[in-house]
């Protein structure tokens, strides 16, 4: 018999925060290679909205509004965890070890080690993705200053903050390769309604985040339901 | 008119000022010393002035410019000049190293000429060496420097040769040279598409001292060097004497380059117009003189702004989402 009750795992704040970093990120993405001189000469012009891509200046405001965006989640999700103090996702000691070991698990499907609310690749996930956004609102910031007419930035320094801006594109389109690749093991793909509705499935969760399970709080466990994680347990242990 | 130089002057410095101040003490410095280190040169070209060297074949100005940077033009590699895949075409001036008649990668200035009410008129073009360039903005590899003297200037060995400078310059200025720099050495025949060149303001003469060989070699003096705040002040005096018009000092923001006419620059524009224009579009490398061109820079500063604001409010967000998540929390502990 299968148990479908709820744990619930993000927050509607998370959630809000999770799909505007990855739209305003995506729109990043487009508008910054916008920036570059590639849609022409690849024929992206030439597809439907072609016409607004091959407007530098288009892809300029595009790329300064996106920005303006993701600034502010970025900064919101920065102090929020900070101010509540919840630092479930930030990497330990550890994890690169540890998420081979689960990869491995999931390719040779043999059991994997027990797992906190996060998994150790997604806390690594997490810091990569999350560093090279950072480093991308910063240098983003310095290239926003040069632009103004009032600003001269020293050229040598326009060079190489220009330049890392555009490694960082490229290890963050790296990292979100390797986001979305993450749900092609169906052991991930439980987590995605997590990014919707808040929401797990509590077998998913007592099986993969064991760690978690067992140090859920009263808020986590979806009160809809009207029990308590001990009557949960008992039920499903019961069964 | 000096009073709306005044304020804009006024309001460039506030906001420089203002925005300095919150920058870190490091960043702040260098600023400040590139600021003071800052002597910006500019020139006058005077339209009353200049008869395009009506006896010689070729204007000394353009001559003495060629003559002058001849090292600096590419140096191509013949096998590497093939189509910017997929596109069809590529852009090789190096066949064509004399044409003297518009801007090539080999020919950084060229004397355009029109007839306006009866009267012909030669117009020297070259890079105005904007205050706030598009171009060194927007150049998505950081390879445009603006020097001290106020010379916009390509580094040759980081350009991509992605035109970019072109499309976004007011007048098209920058051109391009298929088969060398450093996309070469990448993949050629995939990414970039050579070096852009334009008129550096013979910036390695006035690192000495020297005027640009434009000037020095001008027959009629008509092209007049010296400290950018002398010559606006000028070019308006003389304007006013003649009852005639100013170009360059408006224009994108402002650049280093004041031409000087007694015809309005709107009825030149409209005959540059004509002969500049082909079926296809505008003839590439002879410019325009649109007027009241604004700079695309400046139309973003506002989202700048708004974009500084985000950050603040994401914290001032988080602020009151965290207060009065333990303020719930609390309540729930009772
Ligand atoms: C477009 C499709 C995307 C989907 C389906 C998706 C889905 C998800 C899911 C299901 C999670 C796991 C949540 C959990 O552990 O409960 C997650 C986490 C995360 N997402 Fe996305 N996401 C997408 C795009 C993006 C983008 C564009 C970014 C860009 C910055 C991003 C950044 C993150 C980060 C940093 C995490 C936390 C680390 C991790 O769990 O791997 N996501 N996402
Ligand atoms: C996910 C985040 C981002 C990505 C993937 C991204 C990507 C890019 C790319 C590919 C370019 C074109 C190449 C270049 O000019 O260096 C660019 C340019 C630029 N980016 Fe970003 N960027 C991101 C975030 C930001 C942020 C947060 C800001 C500002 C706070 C910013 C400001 C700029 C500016 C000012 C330019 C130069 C545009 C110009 O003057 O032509 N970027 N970006
Ligand atoms: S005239 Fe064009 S190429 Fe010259 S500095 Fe201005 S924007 Fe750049
Ligand atoms: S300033 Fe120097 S490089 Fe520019 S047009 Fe005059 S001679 Fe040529």
């Amino acid at each position: 018999m299968e148990n479908n009750r709820k744990i619930i795992r993000q927050s509607l704040s998370n959630r809000i925060v999770h799909w505007g970093i990855a739209i305003s990120t995506i729109l990043l993405i487009v508008s910054g290679f916008g920036n570059m001189p590639m849609y022409k000469r690849y024929n992206i012009v030439k597809l439907p909205f072609g016409e607004f891509l091959g407007s530098f200046i288009n892809m300029l405001y595009l790329h300064y509004l996106s920005a303006a965006f993701l600034c502010f989640f970025v900064f919101y999700h920065l102090f929020v965890h900070y101010f509540a103090k919840e630092f479930d996702i930030l990497p330990r000691k550890g994890d690169v070890t540890q998420s081979f070991l689960i990869i491995k698990a999931m390719i040779t499907k043999s059991q994997e080690p027990p797992s906190d609310k996060y998994l150790a690749e997604q806390r690594i996930a997490y810091a990569f993705i999350g560093g090279n956004v950072l480093t991308l609102v910063i240098t983003g910031f310095i290239k926003m200053l040069k632009n103004l007419d009032s600003i001269n930035i020293p050229n040598s320094i326009n060079t190489i903050v220009t330049n890392i801006h555009n490694a960082a594109t490229m290890l963050l389109i790296l990292g979100l390769i390797g986001h979305i690749a993450a749900f092609i093991f169906k052991e991930n793909r439980k987590m995605i309604p997590g990014m919707f509705t808040g929401k797990l499935d509590e077998d998913y969760v007592k099986h993969r985040h064991s760690i978690w399970y067992e140090n859920l709080t009263d808020d986590e466990i979806d009160v809809s339901n009207n029990v308590t994680k001990e009557e949960k347990k008992f039920e499903t242990s019961s069964m | 008119m000096s009073n709306g130089i005044n304020r804009r002057e006024f309001l460039k410095r506030s906001t420089a000022a203002g925005i300095a101040s919150v920058l870190t003490l490091t960043v702040g410095n260098e600023i400040a010393k590139a600021e003071s280190e800052l002597s910006n040169k500019a020139t006058i070209i005077d339209l009353t002035k200049c008869d395009g060297c009506v006896n010689l074949g070729t204007p000394a100005c353009v001559t003495a410019c060629s003559k002058k940077n001849s090292d600096k033009f590419p140096v191509v590699n013949e096998e590497l000049l093939k189509p910017y895949w997929p596109q069809p075409k590529f852009e090789d001036h190096s066949k064509n190293k004399d044409i003297t008649d518009r801007l090539t990668p080999y020919n950084w200035t060229f004397v355009d000429k029109v007839e306006v009410d009866g009267e012909i008129i030669s117009i020297p073009r070259r890079c105005m060496h904007c205050d706030n360039a598009t171009c060194l903005g927007m150049c998505p590899f950081g390879a445009i420097e603006k020097e001290n003297s106020g010379a916009v200037c390509i580094n040759d060995e980081l350009c991509f040769g992605g035109a970019k400078c072109r499309d976004v310059c007011p007048w098209s200025i920058p051109q391009r040279q298929a088969g060398v720099g450093i996309y070469t050495k990448i993949a050629p025949e995939y990414i970039g598409g050579g070096v852009m060149y334009k008129c550096d303001f013979c910036s390695d003469l006035l690192k000495n001292g020297q005027k640009p060989a434009c000037v020095t070699s001008c027959p009629k003096n008509a092209i007049i060097f010296g400290e950018k705040e002398e010559l606006r002040k000028k070019v308006y005096e003389l304007a006013k004497e003649m009852n005639g018009f100013v170009y360059g000092d408006k224009e994108n923001g402002g650049t280093s380059t004041f031409y000087l006419s007694k015809i309005p620059f709107e009825k030149i524009n409209d005959q540059l117009k004509k002969q500049n224009t082909s079926p296809e579009g505008p003839i590439m490398g002879r410019p325009l003189m649109e007027p009241e061109i604004e700079n695309k820079l400046d139309t973003v500063t506002g989202m700048a702004i708004s974009a500084a604001i985000a950050p603040i409010a994401g914290i001032i967000t988080a602020g009151y989402v965290a207060s009065k998540r333990l303020k719930g929390e609390k309540t729930d502990g009772k």
